[in-house]
């Protein structure tokens, strides 16, 4: 299965970071426009 | 503040974690995202199921001089790094911020402690409109006791360069500054998934089930960019902050991977410190439970933060909300030197419980002399509140 993501900050990262730890098979991608994740303000 | 770099989502984690990569549309239809990288490189992606975490941008007048140099808004790492070197080029020494929220707050606070000077404009006339006017009129005295000046009423038309730097200018008013922030609250980023045909809830913030689940089947949207249900009202609302987030992202992940997971929704619970106080809230302010439909009424009390005689004890605010016709606690506000932050979370776990003003008020809250008075102001605040309803 193929799970992408826009965006890599709070929201992205924690479910990204989740989805993988649930089930490493499933294929996760994050798609961010800036140069920075997770970060918070 | 970073929490994990990018390399340790790829390296360790096993993420396909791609920057610079700004997506530009979603075909639901074919189930394919497709954008463009820094370097203009077009590329599309299909997906099984997608999370929309675009966030919420600063907002940003299109008016005369917003895009001048030393004009910034403060919401992403990259502005902040910005406002950090540019204060250290410029060797600026005052400021003006536009806009009175809490992030405009936290920044007068920390421009203050490097020594810069801060003047503060906002076109409304009340300071903190959504909060008890007693105990916005102390968060208005600590800020100006700390020498910044607050121009309440006061609409910014232009900003243009002047001999010092920047002037900004209202009517009946102009300000002289090396730097102008603009904190004037922030939009989400649903412009995506407007334009994908996905249905918005309030303040375009893209509408989602408790599932975190959008309009259109295998999209799901969390964090700043999507809406929730709010605890008291039972309605769609848009208050974006952190835990809400990092939970929905959680949530999401767990729809995705199998666990079928939903959300209650949020209390719009949130604490800010400014200079010496802090301030808290949760559920609604008096406006809010008007607007509703409820029969709200509020009082405020003062009380301790500490035992009447215990050294070090001040000042603590404390407003609180019930309805009349249902006897429900339905919000709290609070102000004080320590004590005013975490104590607001009992009240967050009450309005969850929809708990009313008198089950509140037979709560077995903590005392001793170095936390608070024996009735904990809270209680205090839920007594009286009981007696007025």
């Amino acid at each position: 299965m193929e799970f992408v993501i826009i965006g890599g900050d709070a929201a992205g990262m924690s479910a990204a970071s989740r989805a993988k730890r649930k089930n490493p098979k499933i294929k996760v991608s994050v798609l961010e426009q800036t140069s920075d994740v997770s970060y918070s303000a | 503040m970073i929490v994990r770099q990018a390399h340790v989502f790829r390296e360790k984690q096993g993420i396909d974690l791609k920057t610079e990569h700004c997506v530009e549309a979603i075909d639901p239809a074919a189930k394919i995202v497709e954008g463009r990288t820094h370097e203009g490189k077009k590329f599309q992606m299909p997906y099984d199921k997608l999370l929309l975490a675009t966030g919420s941008s600063a907002i940003v007048p299109g008016l005369p001089g917003f895009d001048l140099p030393g004009v910034m808004p403060l919401k992403t790492l990259e502005h902040g790094r910005r406002i950090k070197h540019f204060i250290r080029d410029q060797h600026v020494k005052k400021t003006v911020i536009i806009g009175m929220g809490y992030i405009a707050l936290e920044m007068c606070e920390a421009l203050h402690a490097r020594n810069i000077a801060v003047e503060m404009i906002k076109p409304r006339p009340n300071f903190l409109p959504w909060m008890n006017e007693k105990l916005a009129g102390m968060i208005q005295k600590e800020i100006e006791a700390h020498a910044i000046t607050l121009h309440l009423g006061r609409e910014v038309k232009q900003i243009e360069k002047s001999k010092e730097g920047l002037r900004v200018i209202c009517p009946n008013l102009e300000l002289e500054a090396q730097m102008v922030l603009v904190a004037m609250g922030v939009t989400p980023n649903s412009q995506l998934a407007e334009e994908a045909g996905l249905e918005l809830g309030p303040n375009k913030a893209i509408a989602v089930d408790r599932g975190l689940l959008t309009s259109s089947p295998d999209i799901y949207a969390a964090g700043d960019c999507a809406d929730a249900f709010h605890v008291v009202t039972g309605q769609r609302t848009w208050i974006p902050l952190a835990l809400r987030a990092n939970r929905a992202g959680w949530a999401a992940a767990d729809n995705v991977t199998g666990k079928e997971t939903t959300l209650e929704g949020v209390a719009g619970t949130a604490v800010f410190k400014v200079l010496g106080l802090e301030v808290s809230r949760t559920g609604l302010s008096m406006t809010e439970a008007e607007k509703y439909g409820f029969n709200p009424m509020e009082i405020m009390i003062e009380s301790r933060t500490r035992a009447h005689r215990h050294p070090g004890s001040s000042f603590i605010g404390v407003q609180m909300v019930g309805d009349r016709k249902s006897g429900r606690l339905i919000g709290a506000q609070m102000v004080g030197k320590e004590g005013a932050a975490h104590r607001i979370n009992a009240v967050a776990v009450a309005l969850h419980a929809g708990m009313s003003v008198e089950a509140f008020s037979q709560m077995d809250l903590s005392y001793a002399p170095p936390f608070g008075p024996t009735w904990d102001p809270l209680l205090t605040a839920a007594n009286q509140l009981l007696k007025s309803m």
